[in-house]
């Protein structure tokens, strides 16, 4: 097959941003269609650069075919959307519990994540797993911020070990996330403004450094943790439920919107 | 034209699960028997059918799996599934009252 092909689905390559291995399967279904088109077109007797052109335009703007199919796939069903928000949720209704320093409660929760990242990851890392992800990686994130702090009693030798190999993971991770769709890191990424927000807002903040991390008190705060929780938890499922990339840049920015105005007004 | 574009956009899944459901097939002969069957009267964008196939692959009324023929070539043929029967049944069922009701309006039996 001409330049002509070639250039049509590197075209259509460079505007589908999705899982490489749908992205080839549907470059490969238009390269046989079009190779098909072009050697009909060739025995009623054109050339091969008028068989591919007309093969070509036959098949449309390869722009159009790229939003469309990543519009089929980017949409996640009910039940992923949920399952998506579902941790968001969860720490939403321990802190409006009350339940959030029951170590009982965080076991589970912890394991719960461990469980779900670990299945996710070997299960294709579908849309719903991101969001686990990330709070995968929050305790990752947070250890190496409290042994930075703390190295002085803790010892450098510790700090010097952990916090590279803390940082190598998250930066793995979200390498890996990224080349299967900038989207996803973004989802991923989404807990984290909102919880470091909290952990790092005045008043919290000294506190947690100060003190033992057990000992932190955001009572004052707990109904808009709440809330900022909850706002994160529908806007995940929004994201998943969202056809268009820039709807679901948009509506990612929701948390990051309720996490400022909300430790602005509880300061 | 526009007209006969909307009628197509909304049938266009009822016209892929029937075709499908006659054979396995794939993406240039859909086109192909749209074209023949049809008399050259539904003339898709071609590229339109892929998403369209996607789509009906997504909700798991079809399923793809890619064949490799004896010169070599891959295609991807579509199967139709169980779930895809009984959605086909239904639609072709509403499909029929709907323009029996059309026709009874349309050229009413003088009694």
């Amino acid at each position: 097959m001409g330049n002509i092909v070639n250039c049509y689905l590197a075209r259509f390559k460079a505007s589908l941003q999705i899982d490489s291995n749908i992205k080839e399967s549907v470059a490969q279904e238009l390269y046989t269609h079009l190779k098909e088109k072009s050697e009909e077109l060739k025995e009623k007797g054109f050339s091969e650069e008028e068989a591919d052109r007309l093969a070509v335009q036959a098949l449309g703007s390869p722009e159009l075919i790229a939003r469309q199919i990543y519009e089929t796939h980017a949409q996640g069903s009910w039940q992923e959307a949920l399952l998506a928000a579902l941790p968001h949720f969860t720490v939403a209704l321990l802190f409006a519990l009350y339940y959030w320093q029951n170590t009982f409660c965080l076991s589970v929760l912890l394991m719960a994540i461990v469980g779900m990242a670990v299945y996710g990851w070997h299960r294709d890392k579908p849309i719903w797993f991101f969001p686990w992800l990330g709070y995968y990686l929050f305790p990752i994130l947070v250890s190496s911020i409290l042994l930075v702090y703390f190295s002085p009693q803790i010892g450098w030798i510790a700090t010097i070990t952990y916090v590279p190999l803390a940082l190598f993971v998250v930066i793995y991770i979200v390498e890996q996330t990224m080349k299967r769709d900038e989207l996803y890191a973004l989802l991923m990424l989404s807990l984290l403004p909102v919880a470091f927000g909290w952990l790092l807002s005045p008043g919290v903040g000294d506190k947690f450094i100060r003190s033992d991390i057990a000992m932190v008190q955001l009572e004052a705060k707990v109904p808009w943790i709440v809330v900022t929780f909850v706002v994160l938890a529908m806007a995940t499922v929004a994201f998943v439920r969202l056809k268009q990339r820039q709807h679901k840049i948009a509506v990612l920015l929701i948390p990051l919107i309720a996490i400022l105005f909300s430790v602005a007004l509880t300061e | 034209m526009n007209y006969v574009r909307e009628l197509l956009k909304g049938n266009t899944d009822c016209l892929l699960l029937s075709l499908i459901n006659r054979q396995p097939t794939y993406g240039y002969q859909i086109i192909k028997e749209l074209e023949k069957k049809s008399s050259g009267y539904f003339q898709f964008k071609e590229g339109t059918l892929y998403p369209a196939l996607h789509r009906l692959e997504k909700s798991k009324l079809i399923k793809g799996e890619w064949q490799l023929l004896p010169n070599g070539q891959q295609r991807r043929y579509y199967y139709i599934t169980e779930k895809g029967q009984q959605v086909l049944a239904n639609r072709l069922a509403t499909w029929q009252d709907f323009s029996a009701a059309v026709r009874a309006i349309i050229h009413p039996k003088i009694s």
